[in-house]
């Protein structure tokens, strides 16, 4: 997760002048294009989901299914028990999520308002793990994880992933706007710290915390190479996304294609819907100016 | 500050609670396979009906795909946690064994399994006379052809020798319709190695002989050389070889569809043939691989699998698991004698070794039109070589041939290449 | 007061310090050391035996290893450039799109681009590799179509790999495209409008005010887009596994054969050394073109 929740725009569009000008006419088919394209595979894999398997396999390529049906969806949870998987990606995304949202508030509030020696060397240092592909550490990770005895179970896919240089850059950079009077009238108040950040510091960024929470989520669902190496064959702990592959050997592979678009219907649907639910926050208010320097 | 101490604290104590390996009561037994939920479904059912007379013994089956049960073996080994009971491909046995992960089967049942099981397979699951596990599926390779395919081109028998092959290749290649006459395979080391292998020993010739591998004879050269042909004629083309990660994709379907008239593949496929053909898999017939010029009688490679138990597992939980497997794939746990593991792999279209197994499955075996043309291959097998390296040798060994089904290697380069990386693997390996 | 705020500090920093430290920092040190040991996955760090050089001289050899190695990192680069020579442009001309305010819908293109960064890779790579099927795709068809002839996508050494760049890009151009609307925004109009009161052309007013004033927004997509690209995994171990002829062979994928699957820790450690190298020179090599660009024009 190394990406910034840069985002959108910071006003709202203007109304414009709508003249229907050549080039307004041109710009608009060619935004009507460019999102066809984007969403024809989605819009495949749905569509295939509800075909027939004979319609899957034909050739030439059946596009709309005559009459679509939910068959796949119901042989699915024949060969994965979606609800436990769904279940253990559910763990996997919120565990870290709220893990990451209260270490980074953490760290990016003493990076924010503390002074303290080497304060930018520790955090040049946790800024540059950011840079490093999970496979470079993956090897001897596994071999830790095996140490803690932590392998083939959730907590294993979970604990590594608890704190991340990119949630701590990000709240830095926010809580750097957040007033320091503010901070001081609390202090004052006799307010520990702990105090200080979580009820006062943290509203005051809480674009930024959906931010966050959108990518850690949405990442954490999706991870496929760490819980695959950590879950060991313990198809019970297996996320939604691994889930997926075992899909893929049903019925050693013939006519499964409609059972494969189904699951993989399945397996988006909540990190897309989250993103629609919290992609008001964008463009709401967080600034992209988190992306400056 | 305390907050976080106690946040702290209960998260650690939690970690501990769910992690440990649930509280042991007698014996935790885990069965890793790659079969399909249908499957594991009937090995559910042969586990649950152990359990009701040892209760004492709980038994749980983990699923991968096929694809990731290597991996998942050796992400697993070295520690306890590892399944307890795993269903593996003979040639990953001299690595496992190498790296102390597969314990030796207990004396009496080992007799037993000797008693039980062709000298062959025996073999393939010994590592220096020392049985490690109790085989149980065995495969084979035979030519595939289409029947409508040959009366079109006007063939009425099976190529019995290369030459007829190469001349029955030729007329089944139809540009024009999209249709090649031999179908190849790629990216899929089994599905690479193993047809070329089978032709490779119906020429007299071997892969590996006393863990030194011989694709310097000449058999290989003409094997080599063969393929070249099939490629720059044009009767295989590779675009239409391509194999998916769970061994199904354009290769399959171009067979399915009649746009292949003769390919090379295991026995085991015939289930997805039924699956994608429907009615049409009257047409597909079987015989034995057709003879090279070096070689004097119709021969193909097989392989097996086998089970064999976690040698860090506990002393109870092995011993459990070789009772339970014991009887899984003895007499008395299946159907009119057969084992219930025979049951399960014939419910797959899958040959059982067990010597028991085949009788009990006589009938079905003789009445299976396609299964006839494999069991009557058996006799003249020889198994894929089982040595220490075995995987990596495979893999390289399949670059190498996915290099001259693209045209990017000549024969005789590819032999040397072969050969080389043969050579150096092996020796590395047996260090 | 000081010392407060340093008993405080290490107080909120102890969490994530000391997660990243472990499981981010030891491993890749372990990483380092092991890359000069014969050490196999299966056990524990002390069967590790020192060899020196050994691995590094494996993996550049013209043992299958190390031809398949090179084969690895060749890929993985040519990924690399592909993907981002293919993205950043687009996420511009994209971003442009969205942005402006000439014709409507430019919220709902970019709601439709972003939600493709959402979607598992692991669901891309199954809709791709059906919609690359030859015969039963509708890609082929569509460009049967247009009269372009039937490619073979993922069923030649030529084509796979690019065929999965495509992937990658479908998958990632949304997510930079809202970097480049970031970027974008931060341009005053009054630029602009000072621009067009000299006379200049929306082709002009690209060139010498957008495109520059980019120029950051664009580094760091470059930096992003290099390392997720070099993160590429799904598409190779479920649909090609590393085929046809170690054409869709990637780093990420032969690191975790080797170091996994072989249990060739040793190994697989030298490989994913020589890959955090290539990252840093990459990366040094792209900060210095961009502070040469803005020494240039300063």
């Amino acid at each position: 997760m190394t990406a910034i929740a840069a985002a959108a725009d910071t006003r709202p569009l203007e109304r414009p002048h709508r003249r229907i000008t050549a080039v307004s006419a041109a710009l608009t088919i060619l935004i009507v294009a460019v999102a066809v394209v984007a969403a024809f595979p989605l819009a495949w894999m749905v569509l295939t989901s509800l075909k027939t398997p004979q319609e899957t396999m034909h050739v030439p390529p059946v596009w709309l299914p005559a009459s679509p049906n939910l068959e796949a969806y119901s042989k699915v949870s024949d060969v994965v028990s979606i609800g436990r998987s769904f279940f253990n990606s559910a763990v996997i995304a919120l565990v870290t999520t709220v893990a990451i949202i209260i270490t980074s508030l953490m760290a990016g509030y003493a990076f924010a308002k503390y002074q303290f020696r080497y304060r930018e060397l520790l955090f040049a240092l946790l800024l540059s793990t950011m840079f490093l592909p999970p496979i470079v550490t993956l090897i001897p990770l596994y071999r830790i994880v095996g140490y803690l005895e932590l392998t083939g179970s959730l907590w294993g896919v979970v604990v590594p992933n608890l704190a991340n240089a990119f949630g701590i850059f990000l709240m830095r950079q926010f809580i750097r706007g957040v007033p320091d009077e503010l901070i001081e009238a609390a202090r004052v108040d006799g307010a520990s710290e702990l105090r200080v950040l979580f009820q006062i510091v943290a509203p005051s960024v809480l674009p930024a915390i959906a931010a966050l929470t959108l990518f850690a989520f949405v990442y954490h669902w999706n991870s496929y190479l760490w819980p695959l190496t950590v879950l060991q064959g313990n198809a019970d702990q297996y996320p939604i996304v691994i889930s997926l592959s075992r899909l893929l050997s049903y019925n050693r592979g013939a006519m499964n294609t409609g059972l494969v678009m189904a699951g993989a219907t399945l397996a988006v649907l909540p990190p897309v819907v989250l993103f629609v639910i919290l992609q008001r926050f964008f463009v709401d208010s967080v600034i992209s100016s988190g992306v400056k320097g | 500050m305390h907050l976080l101490r106690t946040f702290a604290r209960a998260a650690g104590t939690a970690a501990v609670l769910l992690s440990t390996t649930a509280l042991v009561q007698a014996a935790d037994v885990s069965f890793l396979t790659h079969w399909g939920p249908d499957t594991v479904a009937k090995l559910e059912a042969a586990a649950a009906a152990y359990t009701k007379d040892h209760p004492d013994t709980k038994i749980t089956v983990r699923a991968v795909p096929f694809g990731d049960l290597l991996t998942t073996l050796r992400s697993s080994g070295g520690g306890a946690d590892g399944a307890t009971i795993a269903g593996i491909y003979d040639a990953w046995l001299p690595d496992l064994s190498k790296d102390k992960l597969v314990a030796p089967v207990p004396d009496a049942i080992a007799a037993d399994t000797k008693a039980n099981w062709p000298a062959g397979v025996i073999g393939a699951a010994s590592i220096g006379g020392t049985l490690y596990g109790i085989p149980n599926e065995i495969d084979v390779y035979a030519l595939n052809y289409n029947k409508k395919l040959f009366a079109a081109a006007g063939i009425t028998d099976a190529p019995k020798t290369w030459d007829e092959f190469l001349a029955d290749a030729e007329k089944l290649t139809d540009k024009s319709k999209g249709q090649q006459g031999f179908g190849m395979i790629n990216s899929w080391a089994a599905g690479v190695l193993h047809p070329f292998a089978s032709l490779l020993v119906s020429n007299g010739g071997e892969l590996v002989v006393d863990g030194k591998p011989t694709l310097d004879s000449k058999q290989a050269t003409e094997t080599f050389e063969l393929y070249e042909k099939l490629i720059k004629s044009g009767y295989s083309d590779p675009a239409m070889a391509t194999a998916d990660a769970n061994t199904t994709g354009p290769f399959l379907d171009n067979f399915v569809s009649g746009k292949t008239g003769m390919i090379i593949m295991a026995n085991w496929w015939e289930s997805a043939l039924k699956a994608g053909m429907g009615d049409n898999f009257a047409d597909v017939a079987t015989a034995p691989i057709p003879v090279g010029p070096s070689g004097d009688t119709a021969r193909s490679i097989s392989y097996s699998w086998m089970t064999v138990v976690n040698a860090k597992a506990s002393a109870d939980e092995q011993k459990a698991a070789w009772d339970f497997l014991s009887w899984l794939n003895g007499p008395s746990s299946g159907p009119n004698g057969a084992s219930a593991m025979g049951d399960i792999l014939m419910s797959m279209g899958i040959l059982p070794s067990r010597t028991s197994d085949g009788a009990a499955f006589k009938d079905k075996l003789e009445g299976d039109a396609f299964l006839k043309g494999y069991t009557e291959t058996l006799a003249n097998a020889k198994g894929f070589p089982v040595v220490l390296g075995g995987q990596e040798f495979s893999e390289a060994l399949q670059k190498t041939l996915e290099a001259v089904q693209f045209g990017q290697l000549s024969a005789a380069d590819a032999q040397k290449t072969a050969q080389s990386d043969a050579t150096e693997i092996l020796t590395r390996a047996a260090q | 007061m000081q010392r407060r705020q340093t008993q405080s500090a290490v107080a909120m920093l102890a969490p994530a310090t000391g997660l990243i430290t472990v499981f981010v920092f030891v491993p890749m040190l372990l990483t380092l050391w092991l890359a000069f040991q014969s050490w196999s996955t299966q056990t524990g760090f002390e069967t590790a035996r020192f060899i020196g050089v050994q691995n590094f001289i494996d993996i550049f050899s013209n043992s299958s290893v190390g031809r398949d190695f090179k084969a690895a990192l060749l890929n993985t680069l040519i990924y690399t450039v592909l993907s981002v020579v293919l993205i950043l442009p687009l996420s511009v001309a994209f971003g442009l799109l969205v942005h402006q305010k000439l014709a409507p819908g430019g919220i709902v293109l970019r709601t439709v681009l972003f939600s493709t960064y959402m979607v598992p890779m692991i669901a891309v790579a199954l809709v791709f590799s059906k919609l690359y099927s030859p015969t039963e795709g509708p890609l082929n068809q569509v460009l049967g179509w247009i009269g372009v002839p039937p490619q073979t996508w993922l069923s030649s050494p030529q084509t796979a790999l690019t065929s999965i760049v495509i992937l990658n890009v479908w998958q990632q151009v949304g997510y930079f495209t809202v970097l480049a609307v970031a970027g974008l925004t931060q341009i005053p109009d009054s630029l602009y409008e000072a621009a067009k009161i000299d006379g200049a052309n929306p082709l002009q007013r690209f060139w010498s005010i957008t495109l520059p004033l980019l120029g950051n927004t664009l580094l760091f997509s470059a930096v992003i887009a290099i390392i997720n690209s070099v993160q590429v995994f799904e598409p190779v171990a479920l649909i090609t596994q590393g085929g046809p002829v170690n054409a869709t062979n990637v780093l990420t994928y032969f690191i975790r054969r080797v170091g996994i699957e072989r249990a060739q820790g040793g190994l697989g450690s030298a490989m994913a050394v020589t890959l955090m190298l290539s990252l840093v020179v990459a990366i040094a090599a792209l900060f210095a073109l961009a502070r040469s660009r803005e020494a240039k024009s300063a």
